[in-house]
């Protein structure tokens, strides 16, 4: 049993962004230094009571039990508590320097403010034992995130906002309809009454209340064809609370659903191979767009659906492998997967964070976040790109970070279940296999794209108040301290966690050292690998200080000619092999605009190439959709007669029917 | 893990490495009519490059001096962790080939921010063009591994190759796993008809054209770690295909002499096999790639579902 303070240490963290709140809005200029500090110790109190509950294996603690709000911190909130508190952490440690930075753009009071509520609807959507505690702290969550992404009050921001809040609002529709089904309209229902009530519904019932949590969790999430809002609303806000966005918001999307399919009595397998397609084609579509993306902030939110599509296909094979007949083997794959949906949602919340974090930090220099304008960065800022270059690399899951852990598990259950599972499941299981193989070598592709065109090479634009081959100012501690961290973490976090799952919800006795048997046949052993990684990083140094020959700094060769900085590939010039391999996917126009000179010839003409990337979704499903409504409303105009007397029938018409209902 | 088999193994691979290059130079020249350079003239070019003075363009940072020791660094754990010369010497968990999958991965990233760090135009368009290949080649490379899996029951390349070495008849249900390995091999390794090792232009390579700005010992380091690839990737594929000579119980001097013949006569016939494909295939177009990739993936599909249903 956990100690008797534990419950207070997560009332602290649960109040604290609350007292921040009234702190932002009383104190002059948002408070900026108290209000972070308060974030950050209600994130500490809240990391030391999941530690403590952790280590008495999960029990659940009820959170301000007099209050009836049904706060309970489980095993599953408890990961997922542990993963908000580390995020805001990290983003408000930002914060401290970055807010000041921009107090012109944005209005420092009403941001801090839109955050720390932010935080507390994020956190009490996450404790709440009860459906209406559930939803209001979500829609209190919502809200304040459009705040954060109307931050800057430019017009992009706006339009996204709007998107962003008739979207959320779709999904919160859905969620609320599919509670509604499942406790049967009762909205003080418990997470246990919900259970309970779930047995006694009719499979259509079900199967309803199913597709609506999951069009709710997965608008939420950015799953397609809902995601139509992420690559435009999370690039706007500010850095920092990007990070929490599309770090730590989406993961609390994948623990309502996770929650709620915890409440349906039986799975059919059409849910499983339902939410596993979904998120097959979301990762896909996902990395497509982030290979050709040459918006850093943007390509970041595009990697956000692809890993959130991973790890919502992980969920889907892992409820696929639990509807076969049950053997140890197959218990294993299921324990195999469910550990990398917990892994990559970690990991991803610490590399998505530190990679908007460090964006933040490039952009209040460079003020450019166009990829094809930067360049040089390494040589500026060598330590700041070496932490960027560890965060880019965990984020393309390569070892030795953490995030190729994960994705290793994953595809090794995914290989090793293929032969003990009938055969029309192991052809998805195949098809889900090649499709992980294709998102993870995009993925790869993006985050070389990012780091290659950001940091390496010469700037291939004057930077607007640094000229071309000035030395940039030095990095601010402040702003390097958090992506340094989130880059320590990612190296150790998912090792020792090897170590914290001992005995307990995934794995059976994984030790230190030893090798941890995956499936059968499939074994790792994370360890061995950071030894391997160091060891040769020594014998690196070594053989550098071994190898003394002659230098000779000279210019890149250039055949004769000068070099230019505009002569290096861009960002979109490396995409372009990608981007030409799935131009079926992309709805990429390209055409040759031509401009006269001299009027009368025209072969005089100054030429340029314009170039598009449209969203197949948007052309092929939006557009359609809202024409469709567009015509249905035109053929119900004749109502709209404009004389009175005919809107009072129509009154009269309306009334009746609804009595109809009614009685 | 017995540390002086490890070792040994690593060292015969290290050394053979360069000659495997040599070999296939040699029989090239042979198919062309040639006498061709002598095979241990990759060993004198390398020591040759050790000595030079190196040129370092001004426009690169840190990375662009860090990337031939990480690329090295991934090419010796290939070498050090692939079964290559004799079985059970590493332990299951270090030879997985999902993890050397990732590591060769981690290689080619590495070549590729070199490529891009030196401001050229020619070391863009390499990056740009071996990123794409590599991360194209990804999903067959989970599907060969998925289906030698089924195959073998396990995911340790050094228990794969006993599989295959105690059921002869493995060989006949892997041939289409093989075959799309091996196209995977000849992509990973910058061969034809994917790239052409030996063009005297720059516009049509990918993997000398990311090298471009390296000289002198870095030069080396990463001419090296590309033969260590090729070797370690060949030997794999044999071990496979013929799984003779390993040395599956370690057995004194005289095991290992017949483990390290039987290397060297494996790589000489895996030599000639890409020679002759090289002899015989012309190089493709670079926009015509995804082309190859589908083939690779639909050969491994097929292999896949071959290992599955017999």
């Amino acid at each position: 049993m956990p100690a008797d303070f534990v419950p207070h240490l997560f009332e602290l963290a649960l109040v604290a962004p609350l007292i921040a709140f009234v702190l932002a809005i009383v104190l002059r200029g948002g408070g900026n230094v108290i209000v972070q500090a308060l974030l950050i110790a209600g994130g500490l109190s809240g990391i030391a009571g999941v530690i403590e509950v952790a280590m008495s294996g999960f029990p659940p603690v009820a959170i301000f039990p007099s209050a009836h709000a049904g706060f309970m911190v489980t095993g599953l909130s408890g990961f997922f508590l542990g993963l908000i508190y580390i995020g805001v952490i990290l983003t408000s440690l930002f914060a401290c320097y970055y807010v000041p930075h921009y107090q012109n753009s944005y209005a420092p009071r009403w941001l801090n403010a839109a955050t720390a509520l932010f935080i507390f609807g994020m956190e009490a959507t996450v404790l709440s034992g009860i459906v209406i505690g559930f939803l209001i702290s979500w829609e209190i969550m919502s809200l304040s995130a459009y705040f954060l992404v109307i931050a800057d009050r430019g017009e992009t921001s706006l339009k996204a906002g709007l998107l962003y809040l008739v979207m959320t609002h779709i999904g919160f529709a859905c969620l609320m309809a599919g509670f509604m089904l499942l406790s049967d309209g009762n909205p003080w229902a418990t997470w246990f009454d919900l259970a309970q009530a779930a047995k006694l519904l009719n499979p259509p019932t079900l199967a309803a209340a199913f597709l609506l949590l999951f069009a709710g969790f997965g608008s939420k999430a950015g799953l397609v064809p809902l995601h139509q809002w992420l690559p435009y609303a999370h690039p706007q806000a500010p850095s920092h609370s990007s990070g929490l966005l599309s770090g730590v918001m989406l993961k609390v999307a994948l623990f309502g659903f996770i929650q709620s399919l915890s409440l349906f009595p039986g799975m059919p397998l059409w849910y499983a191979i339902t939410i596993m397609a979904v998120g097959l084609a979301s990762a896909l579509f996902g990395v497509a767009h982030a290979a050709i993306e040459s918006d850093m902030k943007r390509l970041l939110a595009w990697s956000s659906i692809e890993n959130m599509g991973l790890i919502f296909s992980g969920v889907g094979a892992a409820l696929a492998l639990a509807t076969l007949p049950a053997s140890p083997a197959l218990a294993a794959l299921v324990a195999g997967i469910a550990l990398f949906v917990t892994l990559h949602s970690f990991n991803h919340m610490l590399f998505k964070s530190g990679l908007f974090m460090s964006v933040g930090a490039m952009t209040a220099f460079t003020h450019t976040r166009d990829l094809d304008e930067l360049g040089g960065l390494a040589q500026a800022w060598p330590f700041f790109s070496a932490v960027v270059l560890a965060l880019v690399l965990s984020a393309a899951a390569l070892p030795p970070f953490g995030s190729f852990f994960g994705e290793w598990i994953y595809v090794q259950s995914l290989a090793a279940s293929l032969t003990s599972m009938p055969l029309s499941l192991a052809v998805c299981f195949a098809i889900a296999l090649g499709c992980v193989g294709l998102v993870a070598g995009l993925a790869v592709f993006a985050f070389v794209n990012l780091f290659s065109s950001a940091f390496l090479g010469r700037a291939r634009h004057a930077y607007h108040h640094v000229s071309l081959g000035a030395a940039l100012p030095k990095m601010p501690r402040l702003m390097l301290l958090p992506p340094l961290l989130a880059a320590l973490l990612l190296i150790t976090a998912s090792p020792a966690l090897f170590m914290f799952m001992k005995g307990g919800v995934f794995v059976s006795v994984p030790r230190a050292l030893v090798d941890v048997s995956v499936a059968s046949g499939a074994s790792m052993n994370a360890w061995f690998l950071l030894w391997l990684a160091l060891a040769l990083a020594a014998f690196g140094f070594l053989i550098d200080a071994l190898m003394r020959t002659a230098v000779r700094v000279t210019d890149t060769w250039d055949c004769g000619a000068p070099l230019t900085p505009r002569m290096q590939y861009t960002s979109t010039g490396f995409a372009s092999p990608i981007r030409f391999f799935f131009r079926a996917l992309m709805a990429t126009e390209k055409s040759v605009v031509a401009e006269p000179i001299a009027p009368g010839n025209p072969w005089i003409a100054r030429r340029r190439l314009e170039w598009t990337v449209g969203s197949v979704w948007e052309e092929r499903v939006y557009r359609p959709l809202s024409n469709g409504i567009m015509y249905v409303a035109s053929l119900i105009t004749w109502l709209q007669s404009g004389l009175i007397q005919e809107y009072l029938i129509l009154l009269v018409i309306a009334l009746v029917i609804t009595m109809a209902f009614a009685l | 893990m017995n540390i002086v088999l490890v070792v040994t193994q690593l060292l015969i691979v290290l050394a053979l490495a360069p000659g495997v290059l040599g070999l296939v130079r040699k029989f090239k020249a042979i198919y062309q009519n040639r006498v061709g350079a002598p095979v241990y003239l990759p060993y004198l070019g390398l020591l040759t490059l050790l000595r030079k003075q190196m040129t370092i363009t001004r426009h690169s940072s840190w990375v662009f001096r860090a990337a031939p020791f990480i690329v090295f660094g991934t090419a010796f754990a290939l070498a050090l962790l692939s079964p290559s010369v004799m079985l059970g010497v590493i332990r299951p968990s270090a030879d997985n080939f999902f993890l050397l999958g990732a590591i060769l991965m981690l290689g080619s990233v590495f070549l590729v921010f070199g490529g891009m760090d030196t401001a050229s135009t020619f070391g863009g368009m390499g990056s740009s063009r071996e990123m794409t290949l590599v991360s194209l080649l990804e999903p067959s490379l989970f599907i060969v591994a998925a289906a030698l899996g089924a195959m073998a029951h396990t995911f340790s390349m050094g228990g794969m190759v006993s599989q295959f070495a105690a059921t002869p008849s493995l060989i006949w249900i892997a041939l289409p796993t093989l075959a799309a390995l091996l196209l995977i091999i000849l992509a990973e390794n910058a061969r034809y008809p994917v790239d052409n090792p030996a063009t005297h232009l720059e516009l049509t390579m990918v993997h000398e054209a990311m090298i471009l700005e390296y000289s002198g010992p870095y030069l080396a380091l990463l001419e090296y770690a590309s033969m260590i690839k090729l070797t370690v990737m060949l030997l794999l594929v044999m071990n496979l295909a013929l799984p003779f000579g390993l040395l599956a119980v370690p057995s004194g001097a005289a095991g290992m002499l017949i483990a390290l013949v039987a290397a060297v006569l494996k790589l000489v016939i895996g030599a000639f096999l890409i020679a002759s494909i090289e002899s015989f295939v012309v190089k493709m177009r670079f926009f015509r790639m995804h082309e190859y990739m589908s083939l690779a993936f639909l050969t491994a599909i097929f292999g896949l579902a071959v290992a599955i249903l017999i």
